[in-house]
């Protein structure tokens, strides 16, 4: 087979060791999303900050005032009224999931396909779930381990952690799954086109028959898959944590009435 | 050698997957015909419920995956 240097090998294989760190390539990818993040963000600032509230709003201004407005009106239907600035942990979470899902496609490495970056952000929903249980029931915080009886205290323990494991592991498979298969297709058409084209140069033989097929398929794997993992993500973390929330009027008098 | 039986035989969980799936598309199709104007609710619904079911066999791609690069 004739070889080519991918640009997400010749990416890692540069920056792995810069400055002695030994950090993969995938998280400075997931460095270079967030970069781009913030770019947007401060566009998006400096022009809310100059724009007439009298006037309609148009294009980058336009999609962050639909994000910021949809995602309140999710967070007030399925969280309840307590959590009323949470939109904007959401809307953070969903944004960077879902470029981060799609930066595979420019050619460097995939961030999901590190397990650290999955990880990082089951953990955030992790810690929030436990942080707002005890933000909202202080000591009785303890009462999920013992709950109907001590005797389940070890299904209790292992059912804290279900939720992280299934979380980052769904980002992580859906990402590994596509990156494996696009790189065996990827190899497998390099091959065919070098047996077709057999005339031309070394290097030049085996490039034509892999752009035609595979965007299709990065428009499953990359785009589908990344909007659906994100809804999933979201609509997940928004559950678990409402949760923890008072659910009605008496178990809220009952928490604060007990303190 | 082994790594490959052993890959092949976990493979058949995407089995319930599918099954599971195709049991959620099926009443997701009977309640939108009985109840047109919830079109895109249960669309929504569907989605979401497909995406959480794949996730077992999504794992069981990550096991092969590791059996046979890694371990």
């Amino acid at each position: 087979m004739i070889p080519v240097i991918y640009a997400s090998d010749a990416f890692n294989e540069r920056i792995s060791h810069f400055m002695d760190f030994d950090i993969s390539g995938e998280v400075y990818s997931s460095l270079i999303v967030m970069g781009i993040i913030v770019i947007l963000a401060i566009i998006v600032g400096i022009q809310a900050h100059f724009h007439n509230p009298l006037k309609k709003t148009k294009g980058l201004l336009f999609l962050a005032e639909t994000g910021v407005n949809f995602f309140d009106g999710q967070v007030e239907k399925m969280m309840g009224p307590k959590f009323k600035g949470f939109g904007g942990f959401v809307l953070a979470i969903a944004v960077y999931l879902f470029l981060a899902f799609i930066f595979g496609m420019t050619g460097l490495p995939s961030p999901m396909t590190d397990l650290a970056v999955p990880l990082s952000l089951g953990l955030t929903t992790f810690l929030m779930i436990h942080l707002t249980s005890v933000h909202f029931t202080h000591w009785k915080y303890f009462k999920r381990y013992v709950d109907p009886n001590p005797i389940f205290m070890p299904i209790n323990l292992v059912s804290m952690w279900s939720p992280l494991i299934s979380l980052s592991l769904r980002l992580f498979g859906n990402a590994i799954a596509g990156w494996v298969l696009m790189t065996i297709l990827y190899s497998s058409l390099e091959s065919l086109s070098a047996m077709i084209f057999t005339g031309l140069a070394a290097g030049l033989s085996s490039i034509w028959i892999a752009p035609i097929i595979t965007p299709i398929l990065h428009c499953y794997f990359d785009l589908f898959a990344g909007f659906i993992q994100t809804t999933v993500f979201i609509f997940f973390s928004m559950i678990l944590i409402g949760q923890e929330g008072p659910q009605d009027i008496e178990q809220e008098l009952s928490l604060r009435g007990g303190n | 050698m082994e790594a490959a039986w052993a890959a092949a035989i976990v493979m058949f969980v995407a089995l319930g997957s599918a099954i599971g799936e195709a049991w959620i598309s099926t009443s997701a199709i009977k309640a939108m015909s009985r109840n047109p104007e919830m079109y895109s609710n249960l669309r929504t619904t569907l989605i979401l419920g497909c995406g959480l079911t794949e996730t077992t066999a999504i794992y069981s791609l990550v096991v092969a995956i590791l059996i046979i690069f890694v371990l």
